[in-house]
């Protein structure tokens, strides 16, 4: 069944007086529990169609089908993380992971206990009362994909998440990342400009051109998981990637 | 550390009393205009032991949290307003920025003709002498939230009034203590100046009895002890609260 579907989006920016083609007509397909990873080179607007996934901008030409139903505005059944997760500081960390959930009017005993299956899942139950700034920046990523999670989105949309971690942080939440997605069996649309990074967790590569950017290639990854970021079989996908991706860099 | 910058304090203050007592024994000033610091404290142990002083205190500082109380939450809706409604601020944002110019005690005229010489007229003069301070911080703060905080909670639900409680006010937090503590010197300002002109009890109207009986040592004790209230509220209250806010927000 489709979940998503981007039909011909296209952006432009206003930079200064001109104007500038950031999407020229991005068409994406994305079936039910797929794990689609989109690459590109920096700039190309990989960020902002997910952003209009999400409901946060709206495209100047196109549309985004939910279920079949045109987006309009961002909504809980597509849930955002960000790169720096923008986690709240005033709250602790099992209240930023209920903050959706109290926006909802659910009841502080029901929201307990939902948080806490999350809370265990990313090994963040003896954090609970800590602040953020408490907390290193991995750990804030596990909050902030925790305080998605329970939100129960169709849809998980992740902008770069792990690009601000270090490598061993990074391959830790990579594995994690396949257990999350194999236990909540959830849609996920994930940005990243690591190819390593998409091959290991995607079924699905997209790779973007260069502005004005469409979708060049869709490469399937069909390999066991849980994959490692030193798998060797994945070796000749990330090499057809990146020879994918090289001239669109150039071109930038 | 702290020890040893109360240790130059009290040194500071106890020759301060030593040399304003040396000076007052010269004569060079009559001692109608010029007393000493014994007759000043005699003053104040007076005025303590017939009560008046308490009182006087007690009613600036009632007069004091009901004009700042009003001018918090009228400053924090109008900044809020301002901030998100960008027709607002091209309108009545002009219009705070002037009101803002006007000292607290042009107001007592105004006051005097609308309330009367009530407690009503008073709060009115504080409260609106302190507001526009509040206003213009809660302004900035807003205007400075980082933008993923707001589009993550809209992305959980929260929109209106919830938007407003759970997200804008927290994370403009920062801002907004530095405006409660503009606000307060402001409020503090307007209750002894407007005090002063009404002639209705209180701190400023202890101070111009003072001023009528030509009682130099009244009015010495007096503004020593507006000084005091100023420095506890500001230490017990704003220190405190500023501190913990900046420790929270991962600010230090």
């Amino acid at each position: 069944m489709t979940k998503l579907e981007a039909k011909n989006i296209v952006k432009y920016f206003k930079h200064d007086s001109h104007r500038l083609t950031a999407l020229g007509g991005v068409n994406l397909q994305i079936e039910d529990g797929e794990f689609v990873c989109l690459v590109g080179p920096s700039g190309c607007g990989k960020s902002t169609f997910l952003r209009i996934v999400a409901g946060l901008e709206t495209p100047d030409e196109g549309e985004i089908l939910f279920d079949g139903k045109p987006v309009t505005t961002t909504g809980p059944e597509r849930i955002i993380v960000f790169q720096e997760g923008a986690l709240f500081p005033w709250l602790k960390v099992q209240d930023n992971v209920e903050f959706g959930l109290k926006m909802a009017g659910i009841p502080k005993e029901e929201r307990a206990q939902i948080s806490k299956r999350y809370l265990d899942m990313m090994q963040l139950t003896k954090f609970a009362d800590s602040y953020t700034y408490q907390l290193s920046t991995g750990m804030k990523q596990r909050v902030a994909i925790a305080r998605a999670l329970v939100m129960d989105p169709d849809v998980l949309l992740m902008d770069e998440p792990f690009a601000a971690l270090d490598a061993q942080t990074r391959d830790l939440l990579l594995v994690e990342m396949q257990l999350i997605w194999e236990k909540t069996k959830k849609t996920i649309l994930f940005v990243t400009h690591n190819v390593t990074e998409a091959t290991v967790l995607g079924t699905k590569v997209a790779v973007f051109s260069n502005r004005p950017s469409t979708i060049k290639k869709i490469i399937n990854v069909d390999y066991k998981r849980p994959r490692l970021v030193e798998d060797q079989n994945l070796f000749p996908l990330q090499q057809e990637i990146l020879s994918e991706l090289r001239p669109e860099v150039k071109k930038s | 550390m702290k020890k040893i910058t109360l240790t130059k304090q009290i040194i500071f203050y106890v020759a301060l009393v030593a040399i304003w007592q040396l000076v007052s024994m010269t004569n060079i000033w009559p001692n109608n205009l010029f007393p000493s610091p014994y007759e000043v404290a005699e003053d104040l142990v007076y005025t303590a032991s017939d009560g008046s002083l308490f009182f006087g205190i007690g009613t600036s500082i009632l007069r004091l949290i009901i004009g700042l109380a009003i001018a918090i939450v009228g400053g924090m809706l109008l900044g809020i307003f301002m901030a998100r409604i960008e027709i607002i601020n091209q309108t009545i944002g002009s219009l705070v920025l002037g009101l803002q110019s006007i000292p607290s005690v042009a107001w007592v005229p105004l006051a005097i003709l609308w309330f009367g010489l009530t407690d009503g007229g008073i709060i009115f003069v504080t409260a609106i002498g302190s507001m526009f301070a509040v206003t213009i911080a809660t302004y900035t703060g807003v205007k400075n939230i980082n933008p993923h905080y707001i589009e993550a909670a809209r992305n959980m639900g929260a929109k209106g009034t919830q938007l407003a409680i759970y997200v804008l006010i927290p994370a403009a937090f920062p801002y907004l203590i530095s405006g409660f503590k503009q606000g307060w010197a402001f409020a503090w300002r307007g209750v002894i100046g407007a005090e002063l002109l009404f002639s209705f009890l209180g701190l400023g109207f202890l101070l111009n009895v003072g001023r009528q009986l030509n009682d130099i040592s009244q009015v010495f004790a007096i503004m020593l002890v507006i000084m005091m209230v100023g420095i506890a509220i500001d230490g017990i209250i704003f220190k405190r609260l500023e501190n913990k806010v900046m420790s929270r927000w991962g600010l230090r």
